[in-house]
């Protein structure tokens, strides 16, 4: 039993806690801020920069030690350093200020990025740089949410921006050979969907080249599949109709 | 600004507009001339002594005001932006000369300036500070006018610096302007020599191929170039103040005298000859008081030279009596001694520089001295010269004998410079520059007659008593009448304020040509042809009907345009004045031009004239910067204001990329800083923000090393990258990589499985990407094919295609290469770029892309070869991964994806639990290749196509990433001239930004070398800049992109031994280029940065409450 002195006491500062329950009890072990993440993703790979101690406790912030008996069942071993690297690897984390800040700010960087990728000015059939999307989007207050992916944010970021500024879809030129027979039903089905139709040929079978949302793309590859039975085809010829090569004025 | 609001409406001063029109006409009394020299030795100051001389401003301003640097940061910066006009009438005698000049900016940024305002000129004034001597642009302006041939004049500027900075005797000083003399002659001098060499080689190699024609070898070649040297006349090109063409002067004093001055005075008072002392006043001469007689050899006998002696001393005891010692007394004896008046405020003056400018203007004006020189010394419109006018007529390095003869009787005009109704109007544009609408004279705001006035007022007290009695009923009284106050006054400015016409709210600028009639008479109206710079007089004429003239319409010459002079205007500095007509010789604004002239044409009546030859620029854009708005709505805004921008500055290069930035290229920081200022405050009027420009980068493999020089120790480099690899798979259950670097990978819905490896291009990558436009014709044609239909194809593109094909058999050598070429299956990414898809599938002969070419062939063949189902979809997965790279999802660029295995169970065998792998292609028939497995699509994870593409490049990013990565950069050349005194900071800058010296060598004839060096983009920005600064602008580099290089080392590579953790340390990231820059373009595309966030744990600040 140890007394709480100033002379035996070892005070922890910058303390990160990293929980795990296992074998119905909780262990937790102290380690420095900002660094977790960092030991995930693999980038620190010293492990004293990482942990503040190699005990493993029961309340960190009680300085409770866990009992080697429990350790042994829970981990089947009582090798600390073993013990704190399952933990790490496994247990549930506190995200510092740091990394929740970078964790962001890379979020926010990949969804500008993503917009830029799939967006276009409708005017030059240009795309916008990622620098202008990020000034955009913090024009909108656009807040980055960590537990939704990228790209489904992305998809959010574009709505949004559709309001303030000129901005679209960049749009997918499709073609597609209709046999003879359904070509008319079909095209009228297909016609709220289309954007812009660049060429259409009818002798045979109906073939067509348009542009069309990227969204649209499986509603329409649906509906020529299950209305044709398998005798119209669909093919891409770009995933991004934009503009290409460098423009002088 | 405002000193001269007031003269606004006639800011002609003294001479009346009628005046200047009436010498306009009278072609010999015409001086078209520029002010050149290095920044800060005293252009505009100059050019100020010279506008005051026609009272535009008051002479006690002339030097502080800087009348022809009329923008506001000009202003401010103290330097000259951009060239501008002025029209002078200077009476000599009872004869009247019209002076254009032209003020010039000496900052190296602008020296495209330089270029424009030289070619409407005749004669230029080369200003030299007294005590900074030649300096870069000196040098350049020198180089400048000798390849416009217009002939130069000299001023010494400055003078006063030597007296009261550097405190030289009158002897030293003697020394010292000599020495400048000297200076400026020389580099005149190698002007000239270099002229001559060159002319000399280029007449070798006529006599050489004379030589070859008669096959008899003369004995007696002798090559002397000294000889020839000698022979060329070149007593004409030197500055020398005997000569009549130095004038010595400081123009902030507003003195300055010529030789002849001195000559004429000192011939009455000393009875010499004005003629020998001429001769004798400028050189080692000197005055035997005893023998009253001028004799040679001052220096030797220690005696004061004449110059000194009569004249500078003259100065240094004025400037000593006024400035140095204020003695009242002497100052009042040479003031009487001088016959000069002054007034008695200027006595009183506290400052002795006001006191030391009136004297000098009266006693020697700087003005009178310029311009005297000037009229004297410069030539006239009429005398230019005939080898100018071949020169300027002979473009695209055509000889002028081989123009059509209609052309070589324009020579005439030109030379007569008549302005008969008959003579073609030959007009040159050497700028386009933007005015305020507001300012043209036919939109000036007029004042208000009395009547009018009057009228308004009553207006707006009308207005007002409707609003006060609307208000009457809610407001106070006392409020009220206090709002009626202060608006009633505000409206009454604003209305004294507004013009007369509404505001046109939606064109603020205008352009304005800036030109100049090289024969015949401009007039208001007129139509004119415009010649684009690759036109061709010769076709023209062969196409165009006789007699054709720019009224009637134009057919379809290229590069010809009509368009009408709108407006033709007298440039004022920054007043125009409108004019009906502008004969010969002069130089004049011309409104109405800006959609059919860009930034510099030819202008002519005559189809028959050549366009002139373009400005030779001294500095090319090389400044690189991507420009974008504060708010993304207002992006059409900035573009429009960029086209603008481009239109008004002679150097400065606008365009778009094809990532969206739109990319503004300067020749010079400052130069970016005007131009950045110019669409903020005139041509885009929004909020922009200026930032580096996103640098391009390839990913690329390369071959395993065979031999590790540094441990020998292959194996575990490879397990490396294996691990590295697995680890990062998703699933390593459908994830396979042997040690041959073979990716297997299978669909999640374990139906299709495909095995890849990469490997890199040998050599091909430069020729495919020069035949991007040819591959994309290839693949329309292959399209169009694999639906049944049968396209024209022309003989050329299909022997192009050819063409294509050997030379990549040539290339594509060896075992592993064998059959390569026929086995392509797509090239990507976009499927055009310089990756290729090879088709290694057992089994699987599907049509190569060549196969346009195979019809021609063997027609017979082709039915037997069947395009697999889900065949796009490799495609598709090809080209995604080739289209962004797993090393930072940049573009790959040199890497062949070889397809070793495909298998695609369908989905009725997987449920009868047998895994026999189908070959469709082979047995279904051409319609149901073309169905899709209908089941598939009930598939939780979506359909087929879309699965394979995704694990095409899934296993595309596996193989590439097997392989040892590297990142390629884009590459500039640059090429650099120097002097050899600067040649080794050349080097340094360039060791510093990771260049590279191809070669050097020296110019001939002169004392520059010229260095060829690659250098990466990455690392040019900001380059421009360093290199003048380290080389006081003694070098000037011009940047072209030339080809992509991969960078030698591995990003990924980390010190594994005991010696590499020595040299290197821990995390091997300062030797490590290429990671620094993959870490850069992740970082920017928010990817995951391998980079710790703090780095040590304990250092980090402590964040304890009560510690």
């Amino acid at each position: 039993m140890s007394i709480f002195t100033p002379t035996n006491q070892i005070r922890l500062t910058n303390v990160a806690v990293v929980r795990m329950k296992k074998g119905g009890k909780r262990f937790e072990i102290a380690c420095y801020k900002n660094k977790v993440v960092n030991w995930r993703a693999g980038a620190e790979k010293e492990l004293d920069e990482v942990l503040q101690t190699h005990s493993v406790f029961v309340n960190v912030s009680k300085g409770q030690v866990a009992k080697k008996d429990d350790l042994t069942k829970s981990f089947g071993t009582d090798d600390l350093t073993a013990i704190c690297k399952e933990i790490l690897a496994k247990g549930e984390l506190q995200v510092s200020d740091k990394e929740r800040h970078s964790q962001l700010e890379t979020m926010f960087r990949d969804i500008a990025t993503i917009v830029a990728e799939k967006c276009v000015n409708p005017e030059t059939k240009r795309p916008y740089t990622v620098n202008l999307i990020e000034g955009a989007m913090k024009d909108i207050h656009y807040s980055v949410k960590p537990n939704k992916s990228s790209k489904q944010q992305a998809l959010e970021v574009i709505r949004q921006l559709k309001e303030s500024m000129e901005i679209q879809r960049a749009h997918m030129r499709l073609r597609f050979v209709l046999p003879a027979k359904e070509a008319k039903r079909l095209k009228e089905k297909l016609k709220p969907l289309l954007q812009v139709v660049e060429s259409e040929d009818f002798d045979e079978q109906l073939e067509m080249v348009c542009l069309v949302d990227p969204g649209c793309f499986r509603e329409i590859d649906e509906l020529i599949r299950c209305e044709t039975r398998g005798r119209g085809s669909l093919e891409v010829l770009s995933l991004k109709d934009v503009e290409e090569g460098d423009e002088k004025f | 600004m405002q000193h001269h609001v007031s003269k606004r409406r006639f800011a002609m001063g003294l001479s009346s507009l009628d005046k200047i029109i009436a010498l306009q006409r009278n072609p010999a009394n015409i001086r078209n001339l520029c002010i050149l020299a290095h920044v800060d030795h005293g252009k505009t100051t100059l050019a100020d002594c010279l506008v005051a001389t026609n009272g535009i401003i008051s002479s006690r301003l002339a030097g502080k005001l800087r009348y022809l640097d009329s923008r506001e940061d000009e202003q401010i910066r103290g330097i000259t932006m951009k060239s501008s006009a002025i029209s002078l009438h200077y009476r000599n005698g009872d004869q009247e000369y019209l002076l254009n000049l032209i003020d010039s900016p000496g900052h190296v940024d602008f020296s495209s300036e330089v270029s424009t305002a030289v070619r409407l000129c005749d004669g230029a004034i080369v200003v030299v500070d007294a005590v900074e001597g030649v300096c870069p642009q000196t040098q350049a302006v020198l180089r400048q006018a000798w390849l416009e041939n217009i002939r130069p004049v000299l001023v010494i500027n400055k003078i006063d610096r030597l007296i009261v900075e550097l405190k030289l005797t009158s002897q030293e000083a003697y020394a010292h302007l000599q020495k400048i003399l000297e200076q400026v002659n020389a580099v005149t001098g190698t002007l000239f020599t270099s002229k001559v060499l060159k002319e000399r080689a280029e007449e070798d190699e006529e006599e050489e191929e004379k030589k070859k024609d008669s096959k008899t070898l003369s004995g007696d070649q002798v090559y002397d170039w000294s000889a020839r040297l000698e022979e060329a006349d070149d007593s004409q090109l030197y500055f020398s103040p005997d000569q009549g063409n130095v004038v010595f002067a400081s123009a902030t004093d507003g003195w300055g005298f010529s030789i002849q001055q001195f000559a004429q005075i000192y011939s009455q008072k000393m009875g010499i000859k004005a003629e020998v002392l001429l001769k004798t006043l400028w050189g080692d001469f000197y005055l035997n008081a005893k023998a009253k007689k001028i004799m040679k050899g001052a220096q030797a006998k220690g005696k004061k030279q004449l110059f000194v002696q009569l004249v500078l001393d003259n100065i240094w005891s004025l400037y000593d009596a006024v400035v140095t010692r204020r003695d009242k007394e002497k100052v009042e004896k040479v003031v009487t001694s001088l016959g000069v008046k002054l007034l008695a405020r200027d006595l009183r003056h506290s400052d002795p520089k006001v006191l030391l400018s009136a004297i000098c203007s009266q006693w020697l004006p700087v003005s009178q001295a310029v311009l005297l020189m000037v009229c004297e010394k410069l030539p006239s419109p009429l005398e230019i010269a005939a080898a100018r006018v071949e020169k300027l007529m002979s473009v695209g390095a055509r000889r002028f004998d081989s123009l059509p003869e209609q052309t070589q009787e324009l020579k005439r005009a030109f030379l007569q410079c008549s302005s008969g109704a008959n003579d073609p109007l030959i007009v040159f544009v050497s700028k386009m520059f933007a005015v305020d609408t507001k300012a043209l004279p036919q939109n000036r705001q007029r004042p208000l007659t009395h009547e009018e006035m009057a009228q308004r007022r009553d207006l707006a007290r009308q207005r007002h008593a409707d609003k006060h009695t609307a208000l009457w009923n809610k407001s106070a009284v006392q409020v009220l009448s206090i709002y009626y106050s202060i608006s009633l006054s505000g409206q009454m400015e604003s209305l004294t304020l507004k013009d007369s016409k509404p505001e046109e709210e939606e064109e603020h600028q205008t352009f304005i040509a800036f030109a100049r009639v090289f024969s015949g008479v401009a007039k208001k109206g007129q139509r004119v042809f415009v010649l684009g710079p690759k036109y061709d007089p010769a076709q023209a004429l062969s196409m165009l009907p006789e007699g054709v003239s720019a009224s009637g319409c134009v057919s379809e010459v290229p590069h010809l345009s009509c368009c009408t002079m709108e407006s033709l205007y007298l440039l004022m500095g920054r007043e125009l004045e409108e004019l009906e007509e502008v004969p010969v010789g002069n130089v004049l604004g011309i409104g109405g031009l800006e959609v059919s002239v860009l930034k510099s044409a030819t202008l002519s009546t005559s189809p028959a004239c050549p366009p002139f030859i373009p400005l030779n620029f001294e500095a090319t854009p090389i400044v690189r910067v991507a420009i974008e708005p504060k708010h993304p709505s207002e992006m059409p805004k900035l573009v429009r204001g960029m086209r603008l921008l481009n239109q008004a500055d002679p150097c400065a290069e606008v365009l778009i990329q094809e990532t969206g930035e739109h990319v503004l290229v300067t020749a010079g920081e400052v130069h970016l800083q005007r131009c950045l200022d110019d669409l903020r405050d005139r041509f885009a009027k929004i909020e922009i923000s200026a930032s580096k420009p996103i640098i391009p980068f390839r990913e690329t493999v390369v071959r395993p090393p065979k031999v590790d020089m540094v441990n020998e120790d292959l194996g575990k480099q490879h397990k490396i990258a294996i691990i590295h690899q697995v680890k990062e798979g998703r699933s390593s259950a459908t994830l396979h990589v042997d040690s041959g670097g073979l990716v297997t990978l299978t669909t999640p819905n374990r139906l299709a499985t495909v095995s890849i490896r990469a490997m890199p291009l040998p050599q091909v990558t430069s020729l495919l990407e020069r035949s991007a436009e040819l591959i994309r014709t290839l693949e329309q044609i292959n399209m169009s094919l694999r639906e049944g239909k049968s396209l024209d194809i022309s003989h050329r593109t299909l022997e192009a295609i050819i063409g294509l094909k050997t030379q990549l058999e040539i290339l594509l050598q060896g075992r592993k290469w064998r059959n390569a070429v026929d086995r392509v299956w797509a090239f990507g990414p976009r499927r055009i770029g310089p990756n290729i898809l090879l088709n290694s599938v057992e089994g699987y002969q599907r049509p190569s892309v060549w196969q346009c070419l195979g019809r021609v062939v063997k027609a017979g063949e082709a039915g037997a070869q069947v395009i697999r189902d889900l065949d796009n979809s490799i495609v598709s997965g090809f080209q995604l991964a080739t289209l962004a790279g797993p090393m930072c999802e940049e573009p790959l660029m040199g890497v062949c994806f070889s397809v070793e295995k495909w298998d695609i169970q369908s989905p009725a065998s997987k449920v009868e639990g047998s895994s026999e792998t189908l070959e469709e292609g082979a047995t279904a028939g051409p319609i149901q290749a073309r169905r899709r497995p209908e089941a598939a699509s009930a598939d939780c994870y979506g359909p087929v196509s879309g699965q394979l593409i995704a694990a095409m490049k899934e296993a595309c990013r596996h193989a590439f990433q097997a392989q040892p990565q590297r990142l390629m950069v884009a590459m500039y050349t640059c090429e650099i001239m120097a002097t050899a005194d600067v040649l080794g900071r050349v080097y340094g800058v360039l060791g510093k930004r990771e260049g590279r010296v191809l070669h050097e060598e020296m110019k001939e004839g002169t004392d520059m070398f010229i260095i060829k060096a690659v250098l990466p983009v990455a690392e040019s920005f900001g380059f421009a800049d360093e290199f003048r600064k380290k080389t006081s602008g003694l070098a000037s580099p011009q940047l072209v992109f030339s080809h992509w290089e991969v960078i030698s080392s591995d990003p990924y590579w980390v010190p594994t031994t005991e010696e590499e953790y020595l040299h290197f340390g821990e995390k091997a990231d300062s030797a490590n280029q290429s990671l620094k820059y993959m870490n850069a373009v992740r970082r920017r595309k928010g990817l995951y940065v391998e980079e710790k966030i703090v780095e040590h744990a304990e250092k980090q600040r402590t964040l304890g409450k009560n510690k």
